[in-house]
């Protein structure tokens, strides 16, 4: 059997490279968001730690459906407001692109740094006072031996991560991003082949997971050399 | 015990030694020196605070009084906004701590470095020494620990005494002026004990200068040249270790060295150790 698309199969297409694009963006946005969340968790400062629990508290608390109609809408709405109150006339549209990156990023930064946070905690603390007894400063040792290894506890958490915030950018077709869900959308409305295209879309979906299931064994094995035999 | 005032500066003198966690007073007072060559064996029963003293002497932890100079250098003191004892000057520690080799009781190897890796780190990164230099030193000090053939291998796949040899030769690489042992052999089965022991006696027999925790009675009267029993955090016995190993005065360390208070045998005789009828 195969799957007529009726012409609409270069929208698929097209939908799948910007479901990725999108998909890539918010994820180096959220490891960004979970480095710094896991180092405000794990800091010194009660501030820190402060912001950092309320962070992954509002996101974990909130669905994200909502939370991204509160980026791509409510953001724009703030800013105009706030530049009203100082006499200001702007007009600010969000690109739901940008919008779609930003709002996953963040929602999958707080899956992120409980992930990193694990992964920090996990690397052994004997090796931290290695290096502080052979006289490695804080940015060094952080850098040589907490990072590197931290790396290696966090990929299996991260690849977790990735799954889940693939699936998730689907969510951002109601933002009128024309990624592989909404795509699919246009296309089972015109031809009112709704099964056909959402069955479609979900093989992309189905094709993507596996491919990155494969490139995350790769990078798992290679970033385990050297780790005892039964973790690896 | 008094510090002994040699002639020269001691490579390593720590005065009056003070160190609790909470209301636990682990560390009461300890003076010691380690002149040049010295090498000072450290007894006590689990818990004592031996890993606390050397802890406190390259900061790893922070004592709450005392002193401790490396050749004259004290490593100075102050006090931060919560009235925390600290270092005055980070950078200080960290230069002194290239200055004073620690070897851990479980190795501690980087495990995302091979061997080799491991022992150029410190020096490259921190004492910023050539890369090639830091490789030849580093290949000299594997064929001296016997372990030239793993030197590309990953801490993971060596066995405990490979590992321990490893880290010392890792400790070496910095050239320091004090090796700081903490039970280096008691993560080790019993028979990988011999080798890391034959290793520390040839550094003995070199002339560092070294500070070894160990309950290897038999080690410490055939290598070092002075002994310190400690108990309830004080130095209750300490002098030359023939002297006193062979005739405890105090109570307390006969009953330690007969193994009546301390729950596991003596794991090497003299004989074990073999190469060390030198004294
Ligand atoms: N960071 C810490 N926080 C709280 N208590 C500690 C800490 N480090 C050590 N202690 C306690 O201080 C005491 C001395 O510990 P230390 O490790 O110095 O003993 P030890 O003589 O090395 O013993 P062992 O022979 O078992 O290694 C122990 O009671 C230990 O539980
Ligand atoms: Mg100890």
């Amino acid at each position: 059997m195969t799957l007529d698309l009726h012409g609409y199969g270069w929208m698929l297409w097209r939908g799948l490279g910007l479901t990725i694009l999108v998909g890539l963006g918010a994820m180096g946005l959220a490891v960004t968001f979970g480095l710094i969340g896991a180092w405000g968790k794990l800091s010194r400062y009660r501030v820190a730690r402060w912001l950092a629990d309320t962070y992954t508290t509002v996101i974990r608390g909130v669905p994200e459906l909502i939370l991204i109609l509160l980026v791509y809408y409510g953001v724009p709405t703030l800013i105009q407001d706030l530049a009203a109150s100082a006499g200001r006339d702007l007009r600010v549209d969000l690109n739901p692109f940008v919008a779609g990156i930003a709002t996953i990023g963040l929602i999958y930064g707080a899956f992120a740094t409980e992930v990193f946070r694990g992964a920090f905690q996990a690397v052994p603390r004997g090796q931290i006072e290695a290096a502080r007894a052979f006289g490695m400063g804080r940015v060094l040792m952080l850098r040589r031996v907490v990072l590197p290894q931290m790396w290696r506890f966090a990929l299996p958490g991260l690849g977790n991560v990735w799954m889940v915030l693939i699936k998730a950018t689907a969510l951002i077709s109601v933002i009128q991003l024309e990624e592989l869900m909404r795509s699919a959308d246009i296309a089972a409305r015109a031809t009112r082949l709704p099964f056909t295209f959402f069955f479609a879309a979900s093989l992309f979906y189905l094709g993507i997971t596996i491919a990155s299931m494969l490139i995350q064994r790769r990078i798992e094995s290679w970033s385990y050399r050297g780790a005892p035999r039964g973790q690896s | 015990m008094t510090p002994d005032v040699g002639p020269r500066e001691a490579a390593l003198r720590v005065t009056n030694l003070h160190k609790a966690f909470g209301s636990l007073d682990v560390l009461r007072g300890i003076s010691l020196a380690a002149h040049e060559h010295d090498v000072i064996a450290i007894m006590g029963a689990s818990g004592s605070g031996k890993s606390t003293l050397l802890r406190c002497i390259n900061l790893l932890d922070v004592p709450d009084a005392g002193e401790v100079h490396v050749r004259g250098e004290l490593i100075h003191m102050s006090f931060d906004r919560r009235g925390q004892r600290t270092p005055a000057n980070p950078h200080q520690v960290d230069r002194i701590r290239t200055r004073l080799g620690m070897v851990f009781q479980r190795f501690n190897l980087w495990s995302h470095m091979t061997v080799l890796q491991n022992i150029v780190e410190a020096p490259i990164r921190v004492l910023g020494v050539p890369r090639r230099r830091a490789i030849e030193q580093a290949d000299h000090l594997l064929r001296k620990v016997g372990l030239y053939d793993k030197r590309d291998d990953f801490p993971a796949h060596l066995s405990g005494g490979q590992e321990q040899r490893a880290a010392i030769a890792r400790a070496l690489a910095m050239e320091p002026e004090v090796l700081l042992l903490d039970e280096p052999t008691s993560a080790l089965d019993p028979e990988l004990v011999g080798e890391v022991l034959k290793v520390i006696d040839d550094l003995a027999a070199e002339g560092r200068t070294m500070l070894i925790v160990t309950h290897e009675i038999g080690f410490a009267r055939a290598v070092s040249s002075r002994t310190v029993f400690l108990h309830q955090g004080m130095v209750k016995e300490h002098g030359p270790s023939r002297q006193i190993l062979d005739e405890p005065r105090s109570e307390r360390f006969r009953r330690f060295l007969s193994g009546g208070n301390w729950g596991r045998p003596a794991l090497t005789t003299p004989s074990q150790t073999g190469e060390s009828e030198t004294p």
